[in-house]
């Protein structure tokens, strides 16, 4: 790097961001460190997209907020009726903090016994229960109205 | 006084009945019974703005010397109702090994029309044509219900004007834009004799005489004159109208927000058991490990023990920021 010719150097001098001639090449080597730090961010980013649902901080066992990204009162409102008919869950609430960001903040608090994830994980596979049930229904309504139809016909 | 929390003394606790009262190609009426109402929104919702189907998103224009420019014509090819049969087997664009789009995540179609004639030609939805691999002969084909069996004119054109383009259809759901949207209408509709006051009608003198009674009416119990409010009274009803806009048969509507409400709690639930795997949750986690005064906000307290990750920033990297909510003109498609 030291062997640099002159008048590379000289031409960077022109450069505003170099406020050190005396180490450029110091600099340099730092403006790639940190080009490589900003790749690594990157891909990080890429990575996070696929968490959908994080613990806020200050919960507890028994209480404790998540953020679920990219969803919305589709979720949220089921999810807090599901939870609140669990015996054992004390409060849950659900909240949109603000309607261009898409992210939906739950709150659950449980009593002794139980603990707020599981609460969660319990609401979510009962609607999955309530879903299969309704497809079910659904499918044996439909098979039936076609049945009564082709027999009228 | 005798209260006990587990007691399921509602309507609930017999399970949800479907009934159906109407069902042909073009719409599916049902009424869902003993469910709640978030529940009941929830699949409104996700049948309204979150089935994935296909529709043109891309438009590469060679040749238009029609009145309309370009960017107008691309619009209209966009709001073309594509047949979406086997959809699911479509990958996302943007979840596609490939460049920018490929067979396995679009349909392509063509659409060559020159006014030869003396008079004016309409060209429509008809003359657009799949080319290209498709995963079946449906999936993509512009959807032809009229019955001169032409679709939805896109433009028409004077003696010697040309248009020519290629279009690429992909997938998406109507929540990134409506032209992904599967049905063309939901009815949703509960409580027709607003027993339960959700509803302040206007009126002039008597609002029962002005309001014209729903149709579903005669399907519940009057009130009775006189009868005290029910304070306690949930709604218990409700009544769909699926009308579909001929990418997906209607049942398949109603088949397929189901299924996408599955993949939604599938998806979570994996991650939120996926972190106890881990040791995540077991493991040094929030409050008391990251109670320290540099705790960063939405940094380190995720659930899963792989949140060293985490940034406050582009949580909702996927999306955009308008595109991601539906709470407004929810049903402002028509």
């Amino acid at each position: 790097m030291a062997a640099r010719p002159e008048s590379e150097d000289i031409a960077m001098d022109d450069a505003p961001t170099s406020h050190q001639p005396e180490v450029k090449d110091d600099t340099m080597v730092d403006d790639e460190g940190e080009d490589v730090d900003e790749n690594e961010d990157d891909e990080e980013e890429e990575e996070e997209e696929t968490q959908r649902v994080k613990l806020l901080p200050g919960s507890t066992e028994t209480a404790a907020s998540f953020e679920f990204a990219n969803e919305g009162h589709t979720l949220g409102n089921a999810l807090r009726y599901v939870i609140m008919r669990n015996p054992d869950v004390e409060f849950c609430a659900y909240a949109i903090p603000h309607p261009s960001e898409a992210k939906m903040n739950v709150r659950i608090q449980t009593f002794e016994g139980t603990t707020a994830i599981e609460a969660l994980e319990k609401g979510l596979r009962d609607i999955q229960e309530l879903c299969d049930v309704v497809t079910d229904k659904f499918v044996a309504a439909a098979a039936d109205f076609a049945q009564k139809k082709a027999v009228t016909a | 006084m005798d209260y006990d929390p587990m007691a399921m003394d509602d309507a609930e606790s017999l399970g949800p009945v479907v009934k159906i009262s109407q069902a042909d190609s073009v719409r599916v009426k049902f009424e869902l019974q003993n469910a709640d109402i978030s529940f009941a929104n929830s699949l409104r919702r996700v049948m309204l703005a979150e089935i994935p189907t296909i529709a043109i998103d891309l438009v590469e224009i060679e040749s238009n010397s029609s009145v309309l420019a370009d960017e107008f014509i691309a619009h209209r090819l966009g709001l073309i109702p594509l047949n979406a049969e086997g959809v699911e087997n479509l990958l996302y664009s943007r979840d596609c090994d490939c460049e920018e789009y490929c067979e396995h995540c679009s349909v392509r179609l063509t659409l060559h029309a020159k006014c030869t004639g003396y008079e004016n030609m309409s060209v429509s939805a008809r003359d657009l044509v799949p080319v290209g691999d498709r995963m079946n002969q449906n999936l993509g084909t512009p959807v032809i219900t009229d019955k001169d069996g032409t679709g939805p004119l896109i433009l028409k054109l004077r003696p010697d004007q040309e248009i020519k383009l290629e279009c690429i259809a992909k997938k998406g759901i109507a929540k990134e834009h409506a032209k992904w949207a599967p049905s063309a209408a939901i009815g949703f509709e509960y409580d027709p004799h607003n027993k339960l006051r959700h509803l302040d009608l206007w009126y002039e003198t008597d609002a029962k005489t002005e309001w014209p009674p729903s149709e579903y009416a005669k399907w519940e119990e009057p009130p009775v004159e006189g009868e005290p409010f029910d304070f306690d009274a949930v709604p218990n009803h409700f009544y769909y109208n699926v009308e579909t806009a001929g990418n997906l048969p209607p049942d398949g509507i109603v088949a397929e927000g189901i299924k996408v409400i599955q993949q939604k709690l599938a998806g979570l639930i994996h991650e939120l058991t996926e972190g106890e795997g881990e040791g995540g949750y077991d493991g040094p986690r929030s409050p008391e490990y990251h109670s320290g005064p540099d705790t960063n906000y939405g940094y380190s307290t995720s659930y899963g023990g792989n949140g060293g990750n985490q940034s406050a920033w582009g949580g909702g990297g996927g999306t955009t920021p308008f595109g991601g909510q539906t709470s407004y003109g929810g049903g402002g498609w028509s």
